[in-house]
């Protein structure tokens, strides 16, 4: 398969004001104002193949949006490329954009007065979308995502979960060959989120269309996506599967230890530093144990683990 | 084609909003209409003390308080997006045009249209011209009527432009409010009167920065010609629509700049 997405070297800093506490310090900062470089994306390449679902994922403030954002075309980047299908985005606007499709799950796009089906004509008009295209996608969008009892309620009246099936189907009416989705699950119940995913994976089997997803639900990243990338403090720290990073951190067991006073702990072992039957012995030796269970680690904890530094990866862990 | 089916949905929307909300449309509406009656009044009561300001007497006053209505009657509903452009692009609301195939500006227009503000400051505006216009002798013929047309169209375009020029600014400036407040509300209820009563710098500032003379003063001018116009260069009196035609040019290329720099700067 040939890529639709390259990413080459892509840097983007803000620069933001200090703010300088006390009177004076704050009266000198009219004058003479300082400014922090903050890197929000730096030095960030990657390939994505036609027909791939690719999941994004870092903590607040990682970097997601802003590499959204110059992906999508709002924002250029300081330097470095991006070539999406041929069109270079920030440059080519108005013709990429036809391609795309994009959720802002914590931004609707939808009008909150009106019936969803009101915000779906306005979409034909702005994408042009010929009239049996237009048909055919809402029938078949409704069908699968469940909206028919739903489809003529203004939008205020919705729960967030509809709402935010309406907001995916208003962003893909037009067909796009991409589509980002970031955090289209925020907030929603179980089944809502499993409603989303299934749909998800429908487009993308179906329709071969690829798409970027960004979450902080680990159970996204494992139910719907093939491969991750993950950012921190604006660098790609992993690209490659979910299998190969359970993989290298199958060797870090967590066991659960429970007292005899009822009191449990969660202890982490790397079993390549200290084996096993070492463990055990060291954990037998205290008295007070009345139970231990030993925990595969879950994709949840190993990506915590990188978070919060305790995992480093190197470059030999940037899986291709 | 497409510009205009976009535009019309976006015209449909705003009714169908106004209509899920019936009474308060209804409320809104009245209150606009009845605030800025209320505004006419006491300047016509002043008036009628007065008797005639700079050779204006008071009906060819509310000739020139009509226009002023009328051009705003539209103005509110095709720029009303641009009214509060600083909370679009903080909200982030504006990156959501972005990625649209379409023009950033061509997205606004229509768009949340103020229909209660439109028929409160368009019925306003129909009865002062009702009132006025057969009382101020104009003797209305295919040239004054096709003038007139354009006068009202060229005042559209001369207050959506600077609706533009201030939306603009927001790209460059986080808040902007009280800059546009002074300078386009204050020249508005300047332009309420004939400008040769004022100082020569708000003269100046009323023909040349913020041109709200050529929304009803020179319109006026060239139906009624009234003394006062020997002040002015007499062009001024026939340019009157094209000055809207530049004025939003010149908006336009300005806000096209101006765009650059929010892709290229971010927020």
């Amino acid at each position: 398969m040939e890529n639709i997405i390259e990413v080459k070297n892509i840097k983007r800093y803000y620069k933001i004001a200090k703010e300088e506490k006390g009177f004076w310090a704050s009266l000198k900062s009219l004058v003479n104002k300082k400014y922090e470089i903050k890197k929000a994306v730096d030095d960030i390449s990657f390939e994505i193949k036609k027909g791939e679902i690719t999941g994004f994922i870092g903590k607040n403030g990682a970097g997601k949006s802003t590499t959204i954002k110059m992906l999508s075309g709002i924002l250029y980047p300081d330097s470095g490329t991006v070539k999406i299908d041929g069109y270079i985005p920030y440059k080519q606007r108005k013709q990429y954009v036809k391609n795309i499709g994009v959720v802002f799950g914590q931004k609707s796009q939808l009008h909150w007065d009106l019936p969803l089906i009101e915000s779906f004509e306005l979409m034909k008009y702005i994408y042009k979308i010929p009239k049996k295209v237009y048909e055919e996608n809402l029938k078949k969008f409704v069908e699968l995502l469940d909206m028919e009892d739903f489809i003529n309620q203004p939008v205020r009246q919705l729960s967030l979960g509809q709402r935010m099936r309406g907001d995916i189907v208003a962003a893909l009416l037009h067909s796009p060959k991409l589509v980002f989705l970031d955090e289209p699950t925020i907030g929603l119940d179980v089944v809502a989120k499993e409603k989303i995913r299934e749909f998800i994976k429908y487009m993308n089997k179906n329709e071969q269309t690829t798409i970027i997803f960004t979450t902080h639900d680990m159970q996204d990243i494992e139910k719907v996506c093939e491969r991750l990338i993950i950012i921190d403090q604006g660098k790609k720290v992993y690209d490659g599967t979910i299998a190969e990073i359970k993989n290298k951190y199958s060797n870090i067991k967590n066991i659960e230890v429970m007292y005899e006073d009822g009191s449990k702990e969660m202890k982490t072992f790397d079993i390549n530093k200290i084996p096993m039957n070492q463990v055990m012995e060291k954990l037998f030796t205290e008295e007070s144990i009345k139970d231990i269970s030993i925990c595969e680690p879950e994709i949840d904890g190993i990506i915590r683990d990188i978070y919060e530094g305790k995992i480093e990866l190197n470059a030999d862990t940037k899986g291709e | 084609m497409g510009e205009l089916r976009t535009m019309m949905q976006m015209l449909k929307m705003s009714f169908l909003t106004r209509l899920e909300y019936r009474v308060d449309t209804l409320v809104a509406t009245t209150a606009v209409f009845v605030r800025e009656s209320m505004n006419i009044i006491v300047i016509y009561l002043a008036l009628l003390k007065f008797d005639k300001i700079n050779d204006w007497n008071v009906d060819e006053m509310l000739f020139l308080f009509s226009i002023l209505f009328v051009t705003y009657a539209f103005v509110v509903s095709i720029f009303a997006d641009l009214r509060h452009f600083s909370d679009m692009i903080r909200g982030g609301r504006f990156d959501r045009l972005v990625i649209r195939p379409r023009g950033l500006l061509i997205q606004l227009i229509l768009n949340n249209a103020d229909l209660m503000a439109s028929a409160g400051h368009g019925t306003l505006g129909i009865i002062l011209f009702i009132v006025s216009a057969g009382r101020v002798g104009i003797v209305w013929n295919a040239t004054t009527i096709m003038y007139y047309v354009g006068a009202i169209i060229g005042g559209i375009l001369i207050q959506g432009g600077m609706f533009i020029f201030f939306s603009s600014l927001c790209f460059y400036f986080v808040e902007l409010e009280s800059v546009r407040e002074i300078l386009y509300w204050n020249m508005r209820k300047f332009a309420g009167y004939p400008i040769s009563i004022y100082s020569k710098l708000i003269q100046g500032l009323m023909i040349y920065v913020v041109p709200f003379a050529f929304v009803n003063y020179f319109p006026a001018q060239y139906l009624l010609r009234k003394p006062d116009m020997a002040n002015y260069n007499e062009l001024y009196m026939y340019i009157a629509p094209l000055v809207g035609v530049v004025v939003y040019a010149l908006a336009y290329v300005f806000w096209r700049i101006s765009v650059k720099r929010y892709t290229s700067t971010g927020n």
